[in-house]
C-alpha cells in the first residue's frame, strides 16, 4: 500500500504546475480601465491625463438615464519626463493598476502637437497592452486635459462619445478623418506621406464642463465638437484645413463613404443637394520629362436629396447637366485641398508613396527633395465622374 | 529506434505543423522589406532541393535514421562522430525554439512570470509527448493540424473583412532588385524553416508506406511555404514593411488590427493558440529526433530512459544560451546559421549523399542490402 501512494503524491505535485498559469493574474477589481489618454507638455515634462472608467456607474447611468449615483469616468493627471514615468507615477493617486488594453482614444494637446509628437508613440507601440487601433485626435486651441474633462449626455463615457462622433461624421459628412495610431506611426517611416488627424474642441462654456450639471441640462453648456483637420509635417503640427478643403482631402484619400454636395443651378446659388452614397478614388502617378504628374480619378454615385429650384428630373438630359455641375464642384474641392497642402509643403495625400510605388528607381533621387522641390509644384490632374442614380420619392419638385 | 509506424498523412500534418511552428510568428526574412514573401518562396524552392537530398539518402537506407546510416556511409567512427554532432544539433535547436517560445510569451502575455517557469511547463509537456512516442505525437498533430488551419483561415477572412489589407503596401516589388532577396534567402529563409526538415531524416523510417515519403514531404513543404509567404505578405499588406521589420511578432500586430463591427476585436488569443501549437510541435520534433538519435548511437533499448535527463538538459540549455532576447536573436540569425545550419543542413548531407552514391554504385546498386542488415 505504501508504494502505491507515491504516484499519487507525484501526481499532486504535477497538479501544482498548473498554478503557474496564475502568475501574472490581475483581478478585474484591481484594474483601472483607462479609456482615453491625453498627452500635454508642461514645463518641459509630459503631462498625461487618464480618463478612467468607473464600471459600476456606467451600468447604473444607462439604466437610470440620469446617473444620479456618480460619474461614469474619473480623471487623473500625472507628470513625468517620459510617458512611462508619468503612467507609473499615476499610482500615487489611482488605487488600481493602470490598464491600457481598452484605451481607444489618445488626445494630444495643440501645444504639444506643434512642438512635435514623434517621441510619444514609442512607449505606446512597445507596450503589449496598448492597441494600434486606438483613435487619435488633437485638442484644438486647448490642452488634452481640458478636452477630456467634459461630461457628455448621450454616450456616458466622453471618450466613446468622441470616437463615435468621429466615426459617424467621417461616414456621413466627410470633413473629419478617423486616424488610427498605427497610421500615424507608419507615416513617420514613409518619406512620401504625412499624417492628418482630426481635432476636437470644447464648444460653449468650458468652466463647469466636468460638473454633473453639464449633463443635467437639455443643451449642455460645454459640448465636444469635431473641428478642422490638423496637418502634420515630420511629426509637427503646421496648420489646419477645414470645411470644403478638408473634404477635398478625404476625397483624395478615398475615405469618403457618404456625404452631401450642394451646387448652384443656373442663377440660384447653393440650390441642389446631391447625396453621395458610394465613392471611389484612384490615385496614379506618371513621369513625364522627369517630372511626376498625379492623376486623381474620383467616381461617385448617389441620389438627389433636396432642391430649391424647379428641375425636371424625369428628363435624363437635365440629370446629365446636373451631373456635370456636381463634377465641377467636387473637382474644385479637391483642387483646393491639393493647393492648401502644397502651400504648406506637406504631402498629406501620400502622393510621394504613389510615385514611390510606380517609379521606385526615380523615387530614390526624388525623395530627398520631395517636400520642398517636387510636391509644392506637383501637377495634380483631377477627373471626377458623378452619377445621379435616383431622385428620391418624387420626380419633379412642388417648387415652380 | 522505437517500434512504431506512422502513416503518410500523419507525416504530412506533422511536417506542416513543424514548418509553421515558430516561423509563423517571428519576423521571418524581414530584411527583404516588402518582398519578404518572395524571399520565403525562393527559400521554399531551394529548401525543396535540400529535401530531395534528404529523401535520396532515405531511399538508400529506408529503415535507418540519419545517425545510423551515417555510420554505414563514412564508417563506424566518423559516422558516430557525425551522429553525435547531429544529436547535439537537434537538442540545441530544441532548446533554441523553446527559448523563442518562452521569450515570445513573456514579452507579450506574461510579463511577470519568470522565463524558467514558462519553459519548464512547456518542456514537461514536450517530454511527456516524447515519452509516449512518435505515434502519439503524430496523432496529436492530426488533431492540431485542423485547429491551426481553422485559426489561419478564420484570421485570414477576418482581416480581409476588417478592411485592414492594403495591397499597395507590397509595392514596389523588387525595389532593390534580386540582390537583397537572395541575401535573405541564403542567410535566413532557406535554413529556417525549410532546411530544418533535416530533422525528418530521423522520422522518415517510421513511415508505413515508404514510397509515400516523397509525396507527403514535398506537399508539406510546398503548402507551408505558400502559407508562410501568404502570412508574411499579409503582415506587410496590413502593417507596412517598416513596422513588420521593427516588430517582435508581426503576426500579433496584424491580428490586433482586426476590428469588425465593433465587437470582433482583440483576437490576440488566436495568435496565442497558433504560437503554442506551433512552438510545441517544433520543440517536440527536434527533441524527439535528439532523444532517438542518442538512443540509437548508444544502443539504448528503451529510449524513454533518456527523455528525462535530456529534457532537463534542454530546459537548462534554453535558459543558459543567451542572457537577453537581442543576444538570442543575433545568435540565431548569424552564428547558428554559419556554424550549424550551413554545414549540418547542406554540406554534410550532400557529402553523405555523394559518398553513398559512390558506394552503392560500386556494389552495383543494391539499396535493399541495408534493409537486411538492420539490428532491431
Amino acid at each position: 500500500m505504501k508504494i502505491k501512494r507515491y504516484p499519487f503524491l507525484i501526481f499532486m505535485l504535477f497538479i501544482c504546475t498548473l498554478l503557474f498559469g496564475c502568475w501574472s493574474k490581475k483581478e478585474l477589481r484591481d484594474l483601472a480601465l483607462i479609456i482615453a489618454v491625453g498627452i500635454d507638455k508642461k514645463d518641459g515634462k509630459y503631462m498625461s491625463t487618464f480618463q478612467v472608467v468607473n464600471p459600476g456607474n456606467v451600468a447604473g447611468a444607462t439604466q437610470r438615464g440620469g446617473g444620479s449615483t456618480g460619474l461614469p469616468v474619473a480623471l487623473y493627471t500625472s507628470t513625468g519626463d517620459t510617458l512611462v514615468e508619468a503612467s507609473r507615477k499615476a499610482s500615487k493617486q489611482i488605487s488600481r493598476i493602470p490598464y491600457y488594453s481598452h484605451t481607444n482614444l489618445v488626445v494630444i494637446g495643440e501645444e504639444l502637437a506643434k512642438e512635435g509628437i514623434q517621441q510619444i508613440f514609442d512607449a505606446v507601440e512597445r507596450n503589449p497592452q496598448f492597441r494600434p487601433t486606438a483613435n487619435i485626435v488633437i485638442a484644438r486651441k486647448q490642452t488634452a486635459k481640458q478636452l477630456l474633462s467634459v461630461l457628455t449626455p448621450i454616450d456616458k463615457i466622453p471618450a466613446n462619445q468622441m470616437i463615435k462622433t468621429l466615426e459617424l461624421t467621417e461616414m456621413m459628412w466627410g470633413e473629419n478623418v478617423d486616424t488610427r495610431l498605427r497610421e500615424v506611426i507608419e507615416s513617420f517611416s514613409l518619406a512620401g506621406k504625412e499624417v492628418i488627424m482630426s481635432s476636437f474642441y470644447v464648444d460653449g462654456n468650458r468652466k463647469h464642463s466636468d460638473d454633473q450639471n453639464n449633463v443635467r441640462t437639455m443643451e449642455p453648456t460645454a459640448r465636444l465638437r469635431a473641428a478642422e483637420l490638423a496637418i502634420f509635417k515630420k511629426g509637427k503640427l503646421i496648420g489646419w484645413i477645414g470645411k470644403e478643403e478638408a473634404r477635398g482631402v478625404l476625397w483624395i484619400l478615398d475615405k469618403i463613404k457618404q456625404t452631401a454636395v450642394t451646387v448652384d443651378w443656373k442663377e440660384e446659388k447653393e440650390a441642389v443637394s446631391y447625396k453621395v452614397v458610394r465613392a471611389k478614388t484612384k490615385v496614379t502617378a506618371q513621369l513625364r520629362n522627369g517630372k511626376p504628374i498625379i492623376f486623381v480619378a474620383v467616381k461617385t454615385e448617389g441620389d438627389i436629396g433636396e432642391t430649391f429650384v424647379a428641375i425636371d428630373f424625369t428628363d435624363p438630359k437635365q440629370i446629365v447637366a446636373l451631373e456635370k455641375v456636381m463634377q465641377q464642384e467636387i473637382k474644385a474641392e479637391i483642387e483646393k485641398a491639393a493647393h492648401v497642402a502644397q502651400k504648406k509643403k506637406s504631402d498629406i495625400f501620400g502622393f510621394g508613396e504613389v510615385v514611390h510605388r510606380a517609379y521606385p528607381k526615380e523615387w530614390k533621387e526624388m525623395k530627398k527633395t520631395w517636400d520642398d522641390k517636387y510636391f509644392p509644384k506637383l501637377d495634380v490632374q483631377v477627373k471626377v465622374e458623378s452619377f445621379i442614380r435616383r431622385t428620391g420619392l418624387r420626380t419633379r419638385s412642388y417648387i415652380q | 529506434m522505437e517500434r512504431a509506424c506512422i502513416s503518410a498523412r500523419q507525416l504530412f500534418m506533422l511536417a506542416i505543423l513543424f514548418e509553421h511552428g515558430s516561423a509563423m510568428v517571428i519576423p521571418l526574412g524581414v530584411d527583404a522589406k516588402q518582398d519578404v514573401w518572395l524571399a520565403i518562396l525562393c527559400g521554399m524552392v531551394l529548401g525543396g532541393g535540400l529535401l530531395f537530398v534528404y529523401y535520396r539518402l532515405f531511399t538508400y537506407y529506408p529503415r535507418l535514421p540519419l545517425t545510423s546510416y551515417s555510420q554505414r556511409i563514412v564508417g563506424s567512427f566518423f559516422g558516430r562522430v557525425l551522429g553525435i554532432i547531429y544529436v547535439l544539433y537537434f537538442l540545441y535547436i530544441a532548446a533554441r525554439v523553446l527559448r523563442d517560445f518562452g521569450e515570445l510569451l513573456l514579452t507579450f502575455a506574461y510579463p511577470e512570470t519568470p522565463l524558467f517557469i514558462l519553459n519548464a511547463v512547456m518542456m514537461l509537456t514536450v517530454m511527456y509527448a516524447v515519452y509516449k512516442g512518435i505515434e502519439v505525437i503524430a496523432r496529436a498533430s492530426q488533431l492540431f493540424f485542423f485547429s491551426l488551419y481553422w485559426i489561419l483561415i478564420l484570421g485570414f477572412v477576418l482581416i480581409i473583412i476588417a478592411g485592414a489589407v492594403d495591397l499597395h503596401r507590397l509595392q514596389p516589388i523588387l525595389e532593390e532588385g534580386w540582390g537583397p532577396i537572395f541575401h535573405v534567402v541564403f542567410t535566413q529563409t532557406l535554413y529556417v524553416p525549410f532546411g530544418e526538415m533535416i530533422v525528418f531524416t530521423m522520422i522518415f523510417p517510421y513511415l508505413q508506406k515508404q514510397e509515400k515519403v516523397m509525396k507527403a514531404g514535398f506537399l508539406a513543404l510546398l503548402l507551408s511555404g505558400i502559407n508562410l509567404a501568404m502570412i508574411m505578405g499579409m503582415n506587410v499588406a496590413v502593417l507596412g514593411a517598416d513596422m513588420v521589420s521593427r516588430s517582435t511578432f508581426p503576426l500579433l500586430n496584424t491580428i490586433q488590427e482586426i476590428r469588425v463591427a465593433n465587437f470582433l476585436e482583440r483576437l490576440d488569443v488566436l495568435f496565442m493558440i497558433a504560437l503554442i501549437v506551433g512552438g510545441f510541435f517544433k520543440v517536440v520534433v527536434f527533441f524527439y529526433a535528439g532523444v532517438i538519435g542518442a538512443a540509437d548511437l548508444f544502443q539504448i533499448k528503451e529510449y524513454q530512459r533518456l527523455v528525462y535527463p535530456l529534457g532537463i538538459s534542454v530546459l537548462f540549455l534554453s535558459i543558459a544560451i543567451a542572457s537577453n532576447f537581442a543576444e538570442h536573436i543575433k545568435e540565431g540569425l548569424q552564428i547558428v546559421t554559419i556554424y550549424m545550419h550551413i554545414p549540418l543542413q547542406i554540406v554534410i548531407p550532400v557529402l553523405l549523399l555523394l559518398i553513398a552514391m559512390l558506394r552503392q554504385g560500386k556494389r552495383g546498386r543494391k539499396p535493399q542490402g541495408a534493409r537486411e542488415q538492420r539490428t532491431p
